[in-house]
């Protein structure tokens, strides 16, 4: 098996919309709406990524239709920038695959009051001092070491907990999604394994496409919106991507295994064993809902330590501490997740759970839970690119709850496996090539910088254009990166 | 044998062999060849692994899944692997060094060994199987 191209029925059906019909596959209970460019769509069926949008729409209780945003491309079981919404009144499935492995990955952005200008002398010295503050790779455990009891603590609570032991401000929560705590976490239906594989990681990064990142605001597209987020062109700013470590990962696993039987002792027939489901209101689909709160919880605790992390890594640097250099979180925003929301369907409004497997919430102006300052312009919504382009700040819009469930891209999306990007990338120094770009970049193995070089993504511009056109999500900043650790 | 192919997001693995026996343990060194440069044991502990199931992909998955646990919880490499596969069980032995990067190289992380397409298939010559892992 390799990505093939998809040969199916796909039509245009909007200026950024392709639909595959529901008589595409027998089973499909709904269309399939993938957001998209007449470029980027060329690169989507080159791999299976459309296969895996029709396959979820044959999860019982599926809404609308099966979404994927323009970031897509070919993941396991879900397509990595998919959602999908299920009705728990109507047989709705919870499935461990629409949120993944990486449980509550997403990204954070934490703003300065430094100029791009100002720290260019020091700017080998911070990217220095970031590397050595953050544990990083898989060998490296966290500085941070919770016991048992407090490690149940992390996930009831989020980095709420951390407050009270001087890991966090009171204004870190008010700006974390879902201020860093999903409801209906049970910590008791996380096993020992993943106890275990979570223990010593909390406050460390990993590896793969995760990172920390010094950028710049290169340019204001929303100066409203701008403002409200305390952004301004040639600004310092500090992008973290990472997610909730092994001991995610284990909640998955653990998960799949407990419901790989599930969909024939419900009666639901599947194309793939990865979209292994329940429904929700049963007893395993409760379970993976309570052990998969606490895992996000976890999650949103591990970014909350990474920042802590990098603002003393600037303080070492800089001499000064973080509140002077004004290293205040704008927003934490997570793209794996299951959360149920409320949201209206053919004009009834009801609760669904949203799946979002590497797509990022984006509620619009207005909105309840976008916090107060940003109530007027909308939820931030952070994507990041690759390591030698750019990354955006967008803010939320009306059209992504009317369309696709309040949800927008998550990132640049992969446009080459990180095989063919070795491969492509052989007898060449990345490192240096970025360097001669004036882009410092640390990693603890040169396969990291390879794997993740940037001709192995998608445009990100082009992505973001398309969920601004498409009416999801509007441009804010663009962001171009300085320096960059990862595993 | 084992050989990786390309997924978009991820890695794939691909392994053949002539019994199950040893197509478990072309498996379990394909995956140790993506966790570390050099997968080195020499003369370590010797370990012994067991999972149960009647369905052989699931079988596998389970067996992968659990050498990847004892990979990353106990930090050691796996290796000289010996397999007894058969009435709905998999047992393995195999030998474990502690983890250094000094003679592994740097690890990597895979998240997990994944059920997407995952297939255990008999064939003419023998068996062969294909999984993706999440890295």
């Amino acid at each position: 098996m390799s990505g093939r191209t998809f040969e199916g029925a796909l039509e245009r059906v909007e200026e950024t919309v392709w639909r595959i019909p529901r008589s595409y596959k027998k089973g499909m209970l709904v269309d399939g709406l993938i957001y998209s460019s007449p470029r980027l769509i060329a690169q989507v069926v080159s791999d299976r990524a459309p296969e895996q949008v029709a396959n979820v729409a044959f999860l019982p209780g599926i809404q609308m239709a099966s979404l994927a945003m323009p970031d897509i491309h070919w993941g396991y079981g879900f397509a990595i920038g998919g959602v999908c919404a299920t009705d728990p009144a109507a047989g709705g499935v919870v499935s461990p695959g629409g949120v993944g492995y990486d449980i509550n990955c997403g990204v954070r952005l934490i703003r300065t009051d430094l100029s791009a200008d100002d720290i260019a002398p020091q700017l080998r010295e911070l990217v220095d001092s970031l590397f050595a503050h953050i544990p990083l790779g898989l060998g490296q455990g966290s500085k941070h070491h919770f016991g048992d009891g407090e490690l149940d603590q992390l996930m009831a609570q989020g980095p709420s907990y951390l407050v009270g032991k001087g890991l966090a401000t009171d204004r870190d929560i008010d700006f974390t999604e879902a201020r860093g705590r999903l409801d209906g976490a049970e910590p008791d239906f996380v096993s020992e394994r993943a106890h275990k594989r979570g223990q010593g990681q909390c406050g460390s990064l990993g590896s793969g496409n995760h990172f920390v990142e010094i950028q710049a605001v290169q340019r204001i597209e929303e100066t409203t919106a701008a403002a409200a987020m305390g952004l301004a062109e040639g600004q310092v700013v500090v992008m973290i991507h990472s997610g909730s470590r092994g001991l995610g990962y284990q909640v998955c696993d653990d998960s799949l295994r407990a419901l790989r039987d599930s969909p024939a002792r419900h009666g639901i027939d599947l194309p793939d064993q990865q979209l292994a489901c329940a429904p929700i209101e049963s007893k395993e689909g409760r379970h993976y809902l309570g052990a998969m709160a606490a895992a996000a919880n976890f999650g949103w605790c591990n970014r909350q330590l990474l920042m802590w992390q990098a603002r003393q890594a600037f303080e070492a640097a800089l001499g000064r501490p973080w509140q002077e250099l004004g290293m205040e979180l704008v927003y934490d925003v997570a793209h794996n997740t299951a959360k149920l929301e409320e949201h209206t369907i053919d004009g009834a409004t009801k609760q669904v759970l949203v799946h979002r497997k590497g797509a990022t919430r984006a509620f619009p102006p207005g909105h309840p839970e976008v916090p107060e300052p940003y109530r007027d312009v909308g939820q931030p919504v952070l994507i990041p690119g690759d390591m030698g382009r750019a990354s955006w700040v967008l803010a939320g819009r009306p059209g992504a709850m009317e369309r696709t469930f309040g949800s927008s891209c998550h990132g640049a999306g992969r446009a080459m496996s990180r095989k063919a990007s070795v491969k492509a990338t052989k007898g060449r120094d990345i490192g240096a090539e970025l360097a001669a770009a004036g882009i410092l970049a640390r990693s603890k193995g040169w396969r990291g910088l390879a794997e993740e070089q940037p001709d192995a993504y998608k445009d990100v511009d082009e992505v973001v254009d398309v969920v601004d056109r498409a009416g999801l999500s509007a441009k804010v900043a663009r962001l171009v990166p300085l320096g960059v650790i990862k595993g | 044998m084992y050989e990786t192919f390309e997924h978009t997001a991820d890695v794939g693995l691909r392994v053949s062999a002539q019994s199950l026996n040893e197509l478990f343990a072309a498996a379990a060194r394909g995956l140790f060849s993506l966790l570390v440069a050099d997968p080195i044991v020499g003369n370590g502990e010797t370990l012994s692994f067991e999972v149960s199931g009647d369905n052989l992909t699931f079988l596998l998955v389970d067996m992968l899944s659990e050498l990847l646990f004892t990979f990353e919880s106990e930090a050691v490499v796996l290796g000289d692997f010996v397999f007894n596969v058969g009435d709905g069980r998999a047992s393995a032995t195999a030998t474990a060094r502690a983890l250094d990067p000094n003679l592994h190289g740097s690890p990597r992380e895979v998240k997990a060994i994944t059920y997407h397409a995952a297939n255990v298939r008999h064939t003419e010559e023998g068996w062969d199987a294909e999984l993706i892992l999440d890295v």
